[in-house]
C-alpha cells in the first residue's frame, strides 16, 4: 500500500497538469520549514566558522589579500569598459534586443548549497514574493550559474548548469550555434550539436542565444571550450566546456527578473 | 497505535531532518555529504520490525522530499522499501547482537541512496547517476555507522515507553495488510 501511495505521489509530481499541486505542498511545507532551518543555521554556523577560521587562519589570510587585489584589478576594468558599455547598450537598444546588463537584477545570497547528493543545486533567500519566478537566469561569479527550478515564497532553488539535466542554448564565433550540456559533478560540461570543423579554439567563450525558444536573454557568458575534437564520422564535434562562472563562489548571485518565452 | 509514539516519532524525524539539512550539508568530503535520514526506518526496522520500519521510513522520506529538488514521493518509496526490507532480513537474527545495528546501517543507508539514485534515473532525472558513487558510499557508510546509536537512541525513546515496545501498527495489521 506505502509502495502504490508513494508511486502515485511520484506519478503527481512528475505529470505536467498536477505537478502544481504537490509543487504547492512543498511551497507551503518550505514557508513553514524555513525559518525553522534557519534558525538553526544561525546557531550552529558561527560554531564551525569559528573552527574553520581558526583552522585555515593562514589561508584566510592569504585569499583576502587575493581578493583585495582581484577588486583592485575589477575596478580599474569597470572603468575602463565604461565607455564600451555604453556603445554596446546603444546598439543593443537599436537592434531590439534584451541584453542582461539593461535588465533588471535582484541580488540574492545562497542560503543552501547543494541540498542533495544526487543534484546540483543551490537555495537562494529570494522568492515569488521577490518577483522570482521558474525559468529566470542566475548570473555571478563571472557568468551563467542556472536558472530557477523551483519557486517557493521566499526561496528558490536553482538549477546549475553544469547539472546533468541543465541544457543551455548558445551561440560562439561567428554566430555558430550549439548546445552546453551538464554533466554534473564528475564530468566537464559539453557542447553539443555544433557540426564537424566548425572554426574554434581553446578558449572560445560561449554566450547564450535566443534560439531554445527564448530560455535565455541572448549574451550571457556560458563557458569557455577547454577541449575540442572531430572523430572519424562523427555527425558533431566532441567538445568540453568550463563554466564561466566560477561555481564554487556562489555566496552572492543575481536574478535576472526575465521570463523566459511561453 | 499509542498517539504519543506517533507524536514521538514525528519530532525525531522533524529533529534529523534539521540536522541533514544543516549541520550535514555543511559537511562536503569528495563532493558527497552525509545522507542520515535513512537511519530513521533502518533503527525502527530493527527496533519494531519491517511494518514499522517501513512506515516510518515512507513519513521521513516524504518529509525528506519536501526539502529536496527531486521528484517529490521518491524518497517516500525509498524509505517504506529500506525499512521493510532492513526489518525482514534482521527478523531471524539476534536483536541484541552488538555488530548487528553498525553493519545495518551501513548497508542499509549505502543501499538506500543507491535506490534513490537508480529509481531517479528511472523516473526521468538522469542526472541523479551522474555522480561520484564511491566517494558518495564513503561517506554515507561512515557517518551511518557514527550515528546510527544516536540515531537509535532516539527511535528507541520514541517508540518504546516504560519499557514496552510500541509499534506504529496495531498488533493484529500483518504485513501482508500494509501492502
Amino acid at each position: 500500500m506505502l509502495v502504490v501511495l508513494s508511486l502515485s505521489i511520484i506519478s503527481l509530481d512528475l505529470n505536467g497538469r498536477t505537478h502544481s499541486i504537490t509543487s504547492g505542498v512543498k511551497s507551503v511545507a518550505n514557508s513553514v520549514y524555513s525559518p525553522l532551518r534557519q534558525a538553526v543555521v544561525d546557531v550552529t554556523s558561527p560554531i564551525g566558522d569559528f573552527f574553520a577560521g581558526a583552522v585555515h587562519y593562514g589561508a584566510l589570510q592569504k585569499e583576502n589579500q587575493r581578493l583585495q587585489a582581484t577588486i583592485g584589478t575589477l575596478r580599474q576594468q569597470q572603468g575602463e569598459k565604461g565607455f564600451e558599455n555604453t556603445q554596446l547598450r546603444n546598439l543593443m537598444a537599436l537592434e531590439s534586443l534584451p541584453f542582461v546588463n539593461s535588465l533588471p537584477t535582484i541580488t540574492a545570497q545562497t542560503i543552501e548549497l547543494h541540498s542533495s547528493n544526487f543534484t546540483m543545486t543551490i537555495t537562494i533567500d529570494k522568492g515569488r514574493a521577490d518577483g522570482v519566478e521558474v525559468g529566470m537566469p542566475i548570473v555571478g561569479a563571472g557568468g551563467l550559474v542556472g536558472q530557477v527550478l523551483q519557486s517557493f515564497h521566499h526561496t528558490s532553488v536553482v538549477q546549475l548548469i553544469a547539472d546533468g539535466q541543465s541544457k543551455v542554448a548558445v551561440t560562439f564565433g561567428n554566430a555558430y550555434t550549439g548546445t552546453v550540456d551538464g554533466q554534473g559533478p564528475v564530468a566537464s560540461m559539453t557542447a553539443d550539436l555544433v557540426l564537424p570543423h566548425t572554426p574554434l579554439h581553446k578558449g572560445e567563450k560561449m554566450f547564450t542565444s535566443s534560439l531554445d525558444a527564448g530560455a535565455f536573454p541572448p549574451g550571457i557568458p556560458v563557458g569557455r571550450v577547454t577541449s575540442f575534437h572531430a572523430s572519424a564520422g562523427a555527425s558533431q564535434e566532441t567538445i568540453t566546456v568550463s563554466p564561466a562562472a566560477n561555481l564554487n563562489q556562489l555566496a552572492y548571485v543575481d536574478v535576472v527578473l526575465w521570463e523566459p518565452a511561453a | 497505535m499509542s498517539a504519543r509514539s506517533v507524536l514521538r516519532v514525528a519530532l525525531v524525524i522533524l529533529l534529523l531532518l534539521l540536522v541533514q539539512s544543516t549541520v550535514m550539508l555543511s559537511i562536503d568530503l569528495g563532493g558527497s555529504h552525509p545522507d542520515i535520514v535513512w537511519l530513521l526506518p533502518i533503527t525502527a526496522a530493527l527496533l519494531a520490525g519491517p511494518v514499522t520500519g517501513a512506515l516510518v521510513g515512507f513519513w521521513a522520506g516524504l518529509a525528506f522530499d519536501l526539502v529536496l529538488p527531486t521528484p517529490f514521493g521518491l524518497g517516500a518509496l525509498v524509505g517504506c522499501l529500506v525499512g521493510f526490507s532492513v526489518g525482514a532480513a534482521v527478523v531471524a537474527l539476534d536483536a541484541r547482537a552488538v555488530w548487528l545495528r553498525p553493519v545495518a546501517a551501513i548497508i542499509g543507508g549505502v543501499a538506500a541512496d543507491m535506490l534513490f539514485s537508480v529509481l531517479g534515473a528511472i523516473f526521468g532525472q538522469q542526472q541523479m547517476v551522474q555522480i561520484d558513487f564511491f566517494s558518495l558510499f564513503v561517506v554515507v557508510a561512515v557517518a551511518s555507522v557514527v550515528l546510527v546509536l544516536p540515531v537509535d537512541r532516539l527511535m528507541r525513546w520514541a517508540l518504546i515507553t516504560d519499557g514496552k515496545r510500541r509499534t506504529l501498527v496495531s498488533a493484529h495489521t500483518n504485513d501482508s495488510g500494509i501492502w
